[in-house]
């Protein structure tokens, strides 16, 4: 008679390879869910400054470390009952496992530094190292979910899950650099606001990084699925537009703007369809690159305003104040965020050739 | 799709894309009126004249009678005291963040500048908050004044909101100023022996 510890030993071999897939997707919807709280969060901070811990965009992006969490454990059960590839997965299981412990420390951290120093600006040490852990948790969620459709052969429509391995990884990192760059951390206690020469260069050379990475890395994964630029651009536009325009009446009306931004993307789009040599493909990361400034509107402004102009913006001024320096930025920035935006590319590359183990 | 048609769609999209972004619509936006906010507040004592040892309550109630704006504030000042303990208590107060004390000596805002010119407080106030500034959404507070000393017990009131735009982003427009250069109207509270 076979036992129940058997029986169930059984069950886990069987499944494992589908509960380490959906534990990896766990992780990165998990984290898609924290980052799209981070960015009300700081959107309500601005707009309301709450007083208290206890606040909606704390509840989204808790529930989202709460699924993440989950999404570990049954990520790292299954890989433990895999029968093959379980040396390639490892990686992938080793990062959300570090990840998620510098997610979970963050919580009571978070909690004790509001207790004792009021409420935090963007960047103070529990948010650092929320915000690793949320990068690092996408990362690896992109590593297994990435490699497992490699591995299994994947490429019918289903290859567009990358969009879902990316998002949070972009999104994660954008906070990441956000964090490093905007003027949001300064308190009755502390000020951690980046010295704005600092947060000028990681903010021009980071941010079209990101956008450029992520891009391409989605379309090369994908091996070139058509749309892949406009799906995963435009859900990051949605996003970024649902958490920190939509909820500020006062820039409500720029959201035309704002969705203007799905031009480049399909332009992208169309060009890889059309011709996939080296120079449209560079031609390509060099306008993501190019479009970051309108890319991460309205918040942006904050960084380039403190070089350029040094004005207190209250928040309904946010979007005068972006497009009084629009054309400044743009002539600043425009030959760095292009080389950025093509050595994207070459980064896209490199992390595709790690993650199918070339 | 042919390479003839191919290249100028896409430069036509792209011209479309950088023009609008970088230059019609921020041209637009930079013509656009600015909303502005405009405070206003009614403010009234109990008793204007008390015996030394009894309390006074002064109610204030105030909101935004303009267009949407980010901060709604209103302040309470002393400038007959140098502390506020045992003299002024907040009885009821439903403005949306927590009342800020600000002390003797403390560095404050002045002429509406928002934070952008500083000076030192000469004498202890209250300020009252909610952000954002939602058009004619009430808001009260009162206070219980005891003052511990016999004579005229001055108490400045004024309201100013965010963005300060023009004059009038704050309340009142005229009269006496205070110690931020700002306009405040003035309350008197005769105490006899």
């Amino acid at each position: 008679m076979v036992s129940e510890t058997k029986l169930d030993t059984g069950f886990m071999k069987v499944n494992s390879k589908k509960f380490f897939l959906l534990g990896s997707f766990m992780v990165s919807f998990g984290i898609l869910i924290v980052t799209v709280g981070g960015s009300w969060d700081i959107t309500n901070h601005l707009l309301s400054k709450p007083e208290t811990f206890f606040s909606p965009p704390h509840g989204l992006m808790y529930t989202g470390v709460a699924i993440t969490l989950f999404g570990v454990s049954i990520s790292a059960i299954g890989w433990k009952n895999l029968q093959n590839f379980k040396r390639e997965y490892f990686t992938s299981i080793k990062i959300q496992i570090l990840g998620i412990g510098l997610l979970t420390g963050a919580g009571p951290f978070d909690f004790i530094w509001h207790s004792n120093f009021g409420l935090d600006g963007l960047l103070s040490p529990p948010h650092l190292t929320l915000i690793t852990g949320m990068f690092l948790c996408a990362v690896g969620g992109m590593f297994a979910i990435s490699r497992f459709l490699k591995f299994n052969n994947i490429s019918n429509s289903l290859s567009y899950l990358h969009v879902l391995a990316i998002i949070p990884v972009w999104l994660s990192g954008s906070g990441l650099i956000s964090s490093l760059s905007l003027p949001f951390s300064k308190t009755d206690y502390f000020d951690f606001n980046p010295e704005i020469r600092f947060a000028f260069i990681i903010a021009t050379i980071f941010y079209p990084m990101i956008i450029s990475t992520c891009l391409f890395l989605s379309s090369k994964l994908s091996n070139f699925k058509p749309g892949m630029f406009t799906i995963l651009g435009g859900l990051f536009l949605l996003i970024y537009g649902s958490t920190a325009i939509a909820p500020n009446f006062a820039l409500v009306d720029s959201l035309i703007f704002y969705s203007l931004n799905l031009i480049p993307l399909v332009v992208s789009d169309l060009i890889i369809s059309f011709d996939k040599s080296k120079k449209s493909l560079i031609f390509v990361g060099g306008l993501i690159g190019s479009v970051f400034y309108m890319f991460y509107y309205p918040y942006v402004m904050y960084t380039y305003n403190e070089i350029l102009l040094g004005k207190l913006v209250s928040p309904s001024l946010i979007d005068y104040v972006y497009f009084e320096i629009i054309s400044q930025v743009i002539v600043l920035t425009i030959i760095p965020s292009i080389i950025v935006g093509i050595f994207g590319l070459l980064l896209s590359e490199k992390i595709r050739k790690k993650i199918h183990l070339q | 799709m042919k390479k003839i048609l191919f290249f100028p769609v896409i430069a036509s999209l792209l011209v479309i894309y950088f023009v609008m972004s970088v230059f019609v619509l921020p041209e637009q936006f930079l013509e656009k009126e600015q909303l502005i906010s405009q405070p206003y507040f009614e403010a009234k004592l109990s008793k204007s004249e008390i015996s030394l040892g009894e309390s006074t309550s002064l109610e204030i109630k105030s909101k935004n009678i303009g267009e949407y704006g980010d901060i709604h504030i209103v302040s309470t000042a002393f400038p007959d005291i140098d502390n506020t303990d045992s003299i002024i208590k907040i009885v009821s107060y439903d403005y949306l963040q927590s009342p800020i004390f600000i002390q003797k000596g403390d560095e404050i805002s002045i002429n509406y500048s928002s934070g952008l010119e500083k000076s030192v407080s000469k004498y202890p106030s209250i300020e009252a908050m909610s952000r954002p500034s939602i058009p004619n959404v009430p808001f009260s507070m009162t206070q219980l004044i005891t003052p511990q000393k016999t004579g005229v017990f001055q108490i400045y009131v004024k309201s100013i909101n965010i963005p300060h735009v023009n004059e009038s982003s704050h309340f009142p427009n005229s009269g006496n100023m205070d110690h931020q250069n700002e306009f405040v109207e003035k309350f008197e509270i005769f105490v006899n022996p």
